[in-house]
């Protein structure tokens, strides 16, 4: 196959591509960024780029003007390369966050914005072959036969033919895009062609016709985009095997903290538009640092599968989110069709689809879903709860014969966010403390045992636990003890974790009694949610067999003293299991099996939505559960400090 | 045919407190008085023990009160001015069995009276009246701190309530009610939760439970009345159901509350009733010993005690 090497401007970055391939295509190999928001349907018009040097074909559209066309202005999607080419990208055609300089960056995001962070996803302990691999975009090598006067088939009869050879395929699709290509493509590539093949609900989508034999190199990624943090992870599709995950705060913290504040936000002028900006920013970041990694080229990625709560959903595809937060808080949908990427503007193969996993509510959305598949107490026969703690605590109460969840409002503290010293579960990040009963010394250990940097929600459930055991708080959490770690401040007492020589920070690692505030109310939030859904069936706590805890904890969550502090019920230690990001991992599920995705939809229709706003008893309980471990002593009979 | 009563059965019951000790006891009082106990809701005699009557108790400054409404000042006369002759007065003319000394003088912005005088106007009061006290800071939270401790050591042996600790400052009053003695006042603002929190944190710094007496503090008659009196039938409800961390007996401000009231000073007596109102009504919601004003309102209010809770 003949090759031209394409230079863009003013990147100065070349590619080689294939006679044929699409400019905007091979823009996306060189990691030069061209705006397309229609995914290369030809209709959108951003990708205008100005040729300067060589040939090309290009497609008659009513976008580009005659003047224009004098001006060698082309439409990057529709105009193929023929001959080496040199190429400018006007600014008007880039993606914007490229056009943000670093003080831009740093003046818009301040402190939050950082760069995405490697994790380690816990292992969950899924029953392999649960699901058929059958990912949601799959690569298929086909040998046409040239056409003859005999077989005068047309050519994109001649694909199905083909494909419908291989394997079932009821219905079939194709963008005029890819049809409008197939003419000159098949006979340049002499037949020889690979088909990426996509799941759009009940039929399947030819995304993209390539030449020559590209089935090796077909990835995607999935998404767990939730309020605080955003994780995402590499996934190769063929292998099954994840390449690689990542997490970083949402950029749209700048925003507001929590959902509300940024549906109230989404109501101003340019709100929802910056809010999109940002959760698609920080989700690019996150597919741009992992593809140059893994030395992957972004037209291999072809699907994108994201769980996040019904907000965040909302947000990403720049759909007003207003009538979330208005009685009777309905979303504007739950289940929403397969997607292209690059519709919701996240940058990967223009053709490349976006599934957002099914969301049960306004307050549940399809990370619950998620997490309810992966966790697989949708099939379990005994009582089973599962809680996953971030920003929206959700709480799903169940079996294989009903499940109910509902939404605690808990607050971005256990993710690191909106403490002092807070961070995420990643490099250098406390995550084990344990504090001596005399003379208050600490023993800590960090993730990747670097110097540590902050405290992840691990690290602080370790460290109220030990403090109360310590006798240096209360149980209301207010500092009772003094010694050479306790200081006084302005704003209160604060006791010293680490002091700035061990840590690889200029400061103090610290926690003070408005971070101990912050962290009993967010507590405090997920254990009455999970005790009112409990009562609310009519249950009690002793009835359940099995709790499962997600969260962005990193690898490592203490159990028993997440339930000292009275985060989690008192159930005796064997009842848990900590099954880390539920959302993410449903959400890879799903990227690699067509039965996952059919299970989630199932799951989100059958899940029934309990609003904890209008029972009566909540603010009862949560007040009570203010404490450590609660104010009901009785509740946590194993709880002695 | 005789109606058949439903009868309640409770798990639990409340602590029975003590303040004031006599000679045998190791102090100096004339008389001690008992309060709580109690095994059912109020005047349900059927359903439980009720072994002591609901207390009153007079209360007295350490210092002449500057705003008080004419009514209680003709109620007094001079005596306002010398706060023995005051207590005196309590104690012989109109039968108080128990004095709530407000320490008003310490208070920055009414005298800023220190440490060693407070103590010594404790001394002195103890050895002029031998009912038992009730002693009550000024209200400050730091000067609270130093003059609390100081009474408390003055008051050593003689077992009385000491107050308020409160939710952000408990720590330093716990520890002098438990090297001298005495019981302690644990104030909640009308919060069932945090009346409960304050009573573990107590207890978790070695006062036993027994020792409290919750403040759950109340609101006058058209002031919150009924906002206190359920808050207060909560945790006694609780209490009774086994919450061994709610079953300490009420203190209820009356005087105070209905002293504040603009009805109260709005005619002859109106006052009084008030008082009488905002006392009758949360004894039957629950409360052990009322911190009265006015002479004739505490008398109304034990003849109340006595007709009603005479089984």
């Amino acid at each position: 196959m003949q090759k031209f090497k394409v230079t863009f401007m003013p990147d100065n970055k070349s590619v080689l591509a294939e006679k044929d391939r699409t400019i905007l295509s091979a823009a996306i190999s060189a990691g030069v960024y061209v705006n397309s928001v229609c995914g290369g349907d030809g209709v959108c018009g951003r990708c205008k780029v100005i040729l300067k040097k060589g040939q090309v074909s290009t497609q008659p559209n009513g976008i580009i003007t005659a003047e224009e066309r004098k001006h060698n202005i082309y439409l990057s999607c529709l105009t193929n390369i023929h001959s080496d080419l040199e190429v400018e990208i006007p600014e008007s055609s880039r993606l914007s966050f490229d056009s943000l300089t670093p003080s831009q960056v740093g003046e818009r995001l301040g402190s939050l914005y950082s760069k995405a962070e490697d994790i380690q996803p816990v292992n969950a302990k899924f029953k392999e072959g649960l699901f058929k691999h059958s990912p949601f975009a799959t690569k298929l090598y086909l040998e046409l036969p040239t056409p003859t006067l005999d077989d005068n088939a047309g050519d994109l009869e001649r694909i199905y033919r083909a494909l419908r050879q291989l394997g079932d395929f009821p219905v079939i699709q194709t963008g005029l895009f890819n049809i409008r290509q197939l003419g000159e493509l098949l006979r340049d590539s002499e037949w020889k062609v690979t088909v990426t093949l996509g799941k759009r609900n009940d039929t399947v989508e030819i995304v993209l016709v390539e030449p020559g034999d590209t089935t090796d190199k077909n990835f995607g990624f999935c998404f767990d985009v939730g309020t605080t943090t955003i994780s995402g992870q590499l996934v190769d599709l063929n292998s099954k095997k994840i390449l690689g995950t990542k997490a970083t705060y949402n950029q749209q913290a700048t925003f507001g903290n929590d959902v509300i504040t940024r549906i109230v936000y989404a109501g101003q002028s340019d709100g929802l538009e910056r809010l999109h900006e940002a959760v698609c920013n920080t989700m690019n970041q996150i597919i741009r640092e992992l593809i140059l990694e893994h030395n992957i080229d972004l037209n291999d990625v072809n699907c994108v599968v994201c769980s996040g709560n019904t907000t965040m959903i909302h947000l990403l595809l720049s759909v007003d989110p207003a009538h979330i937060r208005k009685d009777p808080y309905v979303p504007t949908a739950n289940f929403l069709p397969v997607l292209r990427a690059a519709e919701a503007g996240i940058s990967i193969n223009p053709r490349g689809l976006l599934s957002c996993v099914p969301g049960v509510s306004s307050y549940v959305g399809g990370d619950t879903t998620a997490g309810v598949l992966s966790s697989g107490i949708y099939q379990k026969d005994e009582l089973c709860i599962l809680i996953d703690i971030g920003t929206n605590g959700e709480i799903v109460l169940g079996n294989k014969d009903f499940l109910v969840a509902c939404a605690a409002s808990a607050g971005p503290a256990f993710e690191g966010s909106g403490v002092t010293s807070g961070m995420r579960a990643s490099n250098g990040a406390i995550q084990k403390i344990s504090i001596d009963k005399t003379g208050f010394e600490v023993k800590y250990s960090s993730i990747g045992d670097k110097k540590p940097k902050g405290i992840c929600g691990s690290g602080y459930i370790d460290l109220l636990s030990s403090m109360l055991e310590a006798g240096i708080i209360d149980k209301g959490g207010k500092i009772k003890a003094a010694g050479r770690r306790i200081r006084q401040t302005d704003t209160g007492k604060e006791f010293v974790v680490c002091f700035k020589e061990e840590t690889d920070i200029s400061s103090d690692i610290v926690i003070n009694e408005a971070d101990i505030e912050n962290l009993k109310r967010s507590k405090a939030a997920i254990y009455s949610a999970t005790a009112i859904l409990v009562k609310h069936l009519g249950l009690c706590f002793t009835q359940i067999s099995r709790i499962f805890i997600a969260g962005g904890f990193g690898t490592y969550l203490d159990i028993e003293k997440a339930v000292k502090i009275g985060l989690l019920p008192d159930l005796g230690l064997a009842k848990f299991s900590f099954i880390g990001n539920s959302a993410l991992a449903g959400a890879s599920q799903i990227l690699l099996s067509n039965q996952a995705m059919t299970m989630a939809n199932n799951i989100a229709s059958r899940i029934t939505y309990f609003e904890l706003s209008v029972d009566p008893g909540y603010m009862d309980e949560y007040s009570q559960a203010l404490f450590f471990p609660h104010t009901d002593l009785t509740k946590f009979p194993t709880v002695k400090f | 045919m005789e109606t058949q009563l439903v009868l309640e059965k409770w798990a639990g019951a409340i602590y029975t407190l003590s303040i004031g000790a006599n000679k045998e006891e190791g102090g100096s009082r004339g008389n001690t008085v008992k309060i709580g106990g109690e095994s059912s809701l109020p005047l349900l005699f059927k359903e439980g023990n009720i072994p002591n009557l609901p207390a009153v108790a007079f209360e007295v400054w350490d210092t002449p009160p500057q705003d008080w409404d004419e009514g209680l000042v003709c109620a007094y006369g001079d005596v306002l001015h010398d706060p023995f002759a005051w207590a005196d007065k309590c104690v012989r003319e109109f039968k108080a069995k128990l004095l709530c000394v407000r320490m008003q003088g310490s208070h920055p912005d009414y005298g800023n009276k220190g440490p060693q005088e407070a103590a010594k106007f404790i001394s002195t009061l103890l050895s002029k009246v031998n009912v038992p006290l009730i002693i009550i800071g000024c209200g400050d939270d730091a000067k609270d701190n130093l003059i609390l401790p100081a009474c408390s050591e003055a008051a050593k042996a003689e077992r009385c309530l000491i107050g308020c600790a409160i939710q952000d400052n408990y720590k330093t009053l716990v520890a002098s009610v438990l090297a001298d003695g005495h019981n302690i006042i644990a104030e909640s603002p009308i919060d069932i939760n945090i009346a409960k929190q304050l009573n573990i944190l107590i207890s978790d710094m070695g006062l036993s439970l027994e020792r409290i007496v919750i403040n759950p503090t109340i609101g006058a008659l058209g002031y919150g009345l009924e906002y206190a009196y359920s808050i207060m039938e909560r945790a006694r409800l609780a209490a009774l159901s086994g919450d061994k961390t709610l079953a300490s007996p009420f203190i209820c401000f009356t005087g105070q509350e209905a002293w504040r009231t603009k009805e109260a000073k709005s005619g002859p007596d109106h006052g009084v009733i008030w008082e009488v109102i905002t006392a009758t009504s949360l004894i039957q919601s629950g409360a052990d010993l009322l911190v009265m004003r006015h002479p004739k309102a505490a008398e109304k209010v034990l003849a109340y005690i006595n007709t009603l809770f005479k089984k």
